[in-house]
């Protein structure tokens, strides 16, 4: 028999306390002692009864006045003596809390580990979670903010974009709206070249109308927003600096403001610098505004039938969502009826303008919280079954201690102590892990997450994880604490040194393992399902070769005035680049697959022309010769473009599998090649069908696309492909080179791999898959690490009983059925409940899920499979030990 | 009585008390009478400064305290000296003894 260290002299007892009233009547004794004595040693002394008693009064000085000294004094020293005393017991439940970790090294690593990891992942998530959904946006009063969209309900077009006389028009006529707002934005596709000061440069900007600020109603951060003349044209070359350019390229030197730079070609006057976090409409990151009216009618159109802006509205004060939704539906509908120019566009709709920016971050976060509070309640659950072994183990310890005077709340409260103790180390360990977390989740996630610049671990994001790790210790350290103090104690000294575990302790802890295994099904179920969904999204053929091909963006600048200069830049940039040693060949787009939707436009055939807003919807893409083959994408039937296909040549176009399709049903691919397409006055001749591409993205059915010749249909943006021999990276420097040897003022927007933006395309899936997976894989551990604990724990506990049983003649299969039976009872009632569990909660997964139902039985039978194999390893290992008990020293054993 | 006993500079009691505990625990009669015997009635601790005194060092840790029998077969308080207290008793002891010593040089000159 041990005895604990901790037990030898140390004082669990205590006097009890005194009342106030016992107090006053200890002084009344003490001072009628002494008064007494003194008249009885009169009384010897011949003094007569009453005279003795007022004489030894006298004597005895100012008696009321001493009794309440004494009173106050001895108050005082109690309640000092009680603040002492739970100082001292919390130092000492401290330090023995420290020490019995320490005595346990195991148990404590296991515990801390498991418990750093839970609160690590939480404080995580939460960071990203708080910084990308919880902070308020950058507005002044944003709830009040609604993004209007233009609808055709005949397209089943809910969103579409405003062209700017409707969005005059609902500005001017919106008595609901307190002000709105229009820009133009795409990012990296909008932008202006800044020349002049040092590199030239291409900003990544936003056209915005007057009202754009108002309704955002966020300060300049420095100088201030557009004045309304601003806008008018001719007096609007004035820019509005984001801060994050603002210091990158001026140093925030603060004199900005009222200087001039030059872009496009014309000097701009720097009207302000808006705050740090202040960058809508792009998600991260936007250099500057300008004021739409730059663009004059020629450079974009204003025609009610050019749908370009996206509009915000500010709502007037107690007006509601649908108020303001069913006024501009009203107005929006008048004006279809009104101009016959814009067919269709017969509605409107709003949406908050949080739900806009955040909409599609929020469930993949939400669902990333859920998993890792999952992980942590099952990392409590797993570290409060060691502490029901711990506490049964010790139970002879706790008993002495009782013995010695120590009262039940007091041995409740020094395993609470431990348990805390255990869950603050286990919090600080997690905030570190949790930092290096969050760095992790932002560098893997920062294209995909809006707002990444708020995520950070600061104050609130402590908060948090203290709060958690206090739950966290109470979770597992409550119960296990009331049961051991509970327990019959006395009982314990009498038995054996071993503690028994009453059959209600089995129960709790067997439920806590299925808790556990319920959970980890539920979070493989989820991993499972993401990373299925993952596998499929990037199965998909994108309709294109991603490797081994470059991406530069630029634009052909407008100081190049006649459409023959520019047709002419345009060919020589691409014979330059396709000139370069590695480049196979080189082809250019206006706008890249999975990074536009290029020109919105309806078509109809000569055997059926389509009515003005009427006939098939179609993408319409201006390409380069060589385009397709610079994208690897197949080429069915017919020719692609050559340099023949010049201006002056007959307008030619080349479709898409599946407008072929639409347009005409009953033709072979072949068929299609000569059929005539009407174009405005002209008609264009089909020359070539190509392969369907996913232009808007790998989870959505490609569009219905045709192509025309750039030199045929001119647009000046080029997004040009690069077809490379080996890695297209190592080819940047001399594509770029090339372009510059041509214009050496030429700002490029951006270079990269078409592989990369591919993978942007399937970034956010594949992080959710990453993590849940992750997740998934911690939860499984932690449970088959449960089923384990609570076995090995049970055949260490009834040993004597196996020793019995192998004695009495059990083979070495009844004992290992007895063992493993029992762990795979736990496991399959926590499979039972966590699959249930799952097939509720795995249907709000539905939306990040691509090409795989959320509850698709193969996932989930897949899932039953693993966890019960991974049960059936976790009994083995104990079973495996029962079987090595010798029934001789089992029984012998105490 | 002949001579009217010695009234006692302030702060001196307290080191009269501990010192007296420093012969075996008793309770505050006990303390007064002993003090009166020692010094043959030279010396007299009024009875109430004795009390507010004793509950006073109780309460700074010098004393404690605990309810026994008397020799007359009565509940009383007991107080014992507590090793705090002697160390106390030395530090005032050596102070004492320099405030008399210094007194006496000045009276010795005169």
């Amino acid at each position: 028999m041990t005895h604990p260290p901790s037990s030898r002299g140390r004082r669990f007892f205590q006097f009890p306390r005194r009342t106030r009233g016992q107090i006053a009547s200890e002084v009344d004794e003490e001072l009628r002692f002494h008064l007494d004595r003194v008249a009885e040693g009169l009384m010897a002394a011949g003094w007569g009864t009453a005279e003795a008693r007022q004489e030894a009064a006298r004597r005895f000085g100012d008696l009321a006045y001493t009794n309440q000294y004494c009173r106050d004094e001895d108050a005082r020293r109690e309640s000092e003596k009680r603040r002492m005393t739970i100082l001292e017991e919390l130092r000492q439940d401290l330090r023995y809390a420290i020490r019995s970790l320490r005595a346990a090294p195991g148990f404590a690593v296991v515990a801390l580990l498991t418990l750093a990891l839970g609160i690590g992942a939480n404080t995580a998530v939460f960071s990203v979670m708080r910084g990308v959904l919880l902070e308020p946006l950058p507005f002044a009063e944003p709830e009040q903010i609604v993004r209007v969209y233009h609808a055709r309900p005949v397209d089943g077009i809910d969103r579409g974009a405003v062209s700017e006389p409707d969005f005059l028009d609902w500005r001017a006529e919106s008595r609901r709206a307190q002000s709105m707002g229009a820009y133009f934005f795409a990012d990296g596709l909008v932008g202006m070249d800044l020349t002049g000061r040092g590199n030239p440069e291409r900003l990544s900007a936003a056209l915005v109308t007057d009202g754009f600020f108002q309704t955002l109603g966020t300060p300049a951060h420095l100088g201030r927003a557009f004045a309304p003349d601003e806008h008018v044209p001719g007096r609007d070359r004035a820019v509005v600096l984001s801060h994050g350019f603002w210091t990158r390229r001026f140093g925030a030197d603060t004199a900005i403001v009222g200087s001039t730079l030059i872009l496009n070609d014309e000097p701009f006057q720097v009207v302000g610098v808006m705050p740090p976090a202040f960058t809508y409409p792009a998600a991260q990151q936007i250099d500057a505004w300008i004021p739409l009216s730059v663009f004059g009618p020629g450079q974009i159109g204003r025609a009610r039938g050019v749908h370009f802006l996206s509009v915000i509205a500010r709502r007037a004060p107690g007006v509601s969502d649908a108020e303001l939704d069913a006024e501009i539906s009203g107005i929006a509908a008048r004006l279809s009826r009104e101009y016959d120019d814009n067919p269709g566009w017969t509605d409107a709709t709003t949406q908050r303008l949080s739900e806009a920016m955040l909409g599609g971050a929020r469930r993949p976060l939400v669902l990333l919280m859920a998993a890792v509070a999952m992980l942590l309640i099952i990392a409590c659950a797993n570290i409060a079954n060691l502490m029901f072994a711990r506490a049964t183990v010790r139970q002879r310890e706790l008993a002495v201690r009782a013995a010695l005077g120590a009262g039940r709340g007091r041995i409740a409260r020094q395993l609470l102590t431990e348990s805390l103790t255990l869950a603050g180390l286990g919090g600080a360990l997690g905030v570190i892990l949790g930092i290096v977390g969050v760095r992790a989740l932002v560098g893997l996630g920062a294209s995909e997450l809006p707002r990444a610049s708020s995520i950070r671990v600061d104050g609130t994001v402590l908060a948090f994880t203290a709060l958690v790790s206090v739950a966290a210790g109470l979770l597992f350290g409550l119960a296990p604490s009331i049961r051991a103090s509970s327990a019959k104690l006395a009982g314990a000294l009498r038995s054996g040194a071993r503690g028994s575990v009453g059959s209600a302790g089995q129960r709790l802890r067997s439920g806590l393992v299925v808790l556990e295994v319920a959970l980890a099904v539920v979070l493989v179920v989820g991993a499972g399902l993401a990373t299925k969904s993952f596998a499929r999204l990037i199965s998909v053929d994108p309709g294109f070769a991603p490797g081994g091909a470059l991406v530069v963006e630029m634009n052909v600048p407008d100081r190049f005035q006649s459409r023959e200069a520019r047709l002419l830049y345009y060919q020589q940039v691409l014979e330059t680049i396709r000139a370069v040693r590695g480049v196979q060949t080189a082809g250019s787009v206006r706008d890249l697959p999975l990074r536009g939707n290029g020109e919105g436009v309806r078509v109809g055939t000569a055997e059926r022309p389509a009515a003005p807003g009427e006939g098939t919807r179609a993408q319409l893409h201006q390409i380069s010769t060589d385009y397709f083959r610079a994208l690897g994408t197949p080429l069915r039937t017919g020719r692609a473009f050559a340099n023949t296909d010049h201006a002056s040549a007959p307008p030619v176009v080349v479709v898409n599998e599946e407008l072929a399709r639409l347009l005409w049903p009953r033709e072979p691919a072949a068929g299609v090649i000569g059929r005539v397409i009407p174009w405005g006055a002209a008609e264009l001749t089909v020359v070539g069908v190509v392969g369907n591409i996913h232009q808007h993205s790998l989870a959505e059915a490609p569009e219905p696309a045709m192509y025309l010749h750039a030199l045929q249909n001119f647009r000046s943006r080029m997004s040009i492909v690069v077809r490379t021999s080996g890695d297209p990276l190592a080819h940047v420097e001399n594509v770029k080179n090339a372009i510059w040897s041509l214009e050496p003022n030429q700002t490029i927007t951006s270079t990269t791999t078409l592989a990369s933006v591919l993978g942007s395309d399937v970034a956010r899936p594949r992080l959710l898959a990453w993590l849940l997976a992750l997740f998934g894989f911690i939860g499984l551990t932690l449970g088959a690490l449960g089923i384990f604990g609570v076995l090995a724990f049970a055949v260490n506990q009834r040993r004597q009983e196996i020793g019995v049983r192998v004695a009495l003649g059990a083979t070495p299969r009844t004992v290992l059925a007895l063992v493993v039976g029992r762990g795979m009872l736990l496991a399959l009632a926590g499979v039972a409940a966590g699959l249930t569990v799952a097939a509720l909660v795995t249907r709000s997964m539905q939306s990040v899920l691509y090409g795989i139902e959320a509850s698709d039985p193969l996932t989930f039978v897949q899932v039953l499979v693993v966890l019960l194999a991974t049960a059936l390893l976790a009994s083995w290992i104990p079973a495996r030990r029962a079987l090595r008990i010798d029934p001789a020293v089992a029984l012998r054993y105490d | 009585m002949a001579r009217e006993a010695l009234g006692l500079v302030q702060g001196t009691v307290d080191v009269l008390i501990l010192k007296t505990l420093t012969w075996a625990p008793m309770h505050g009669y006990g303390v007064s009478q002993w003090i009166r015997q020692r010094t043959d009635g030279a010396l007299a601790v009024e009875d109430a400064a004795l009390y507010q005194a004793l509950h006073r060092l109780e309460r700074k840790g010098w004393v404690e305290s605990e309810w026994g029998t008397s020799d007359t077969n009565r509940r009383a308080k007991f107080y014992r000296i507590t090793r705090d207290g002697r160390k106390q008793l030395q530090t005032d002891i050596a102070q004492l003894r320099r405030y008399v010593d210094a007194l006496f040089k000045v009276l010795q000159t005169a």
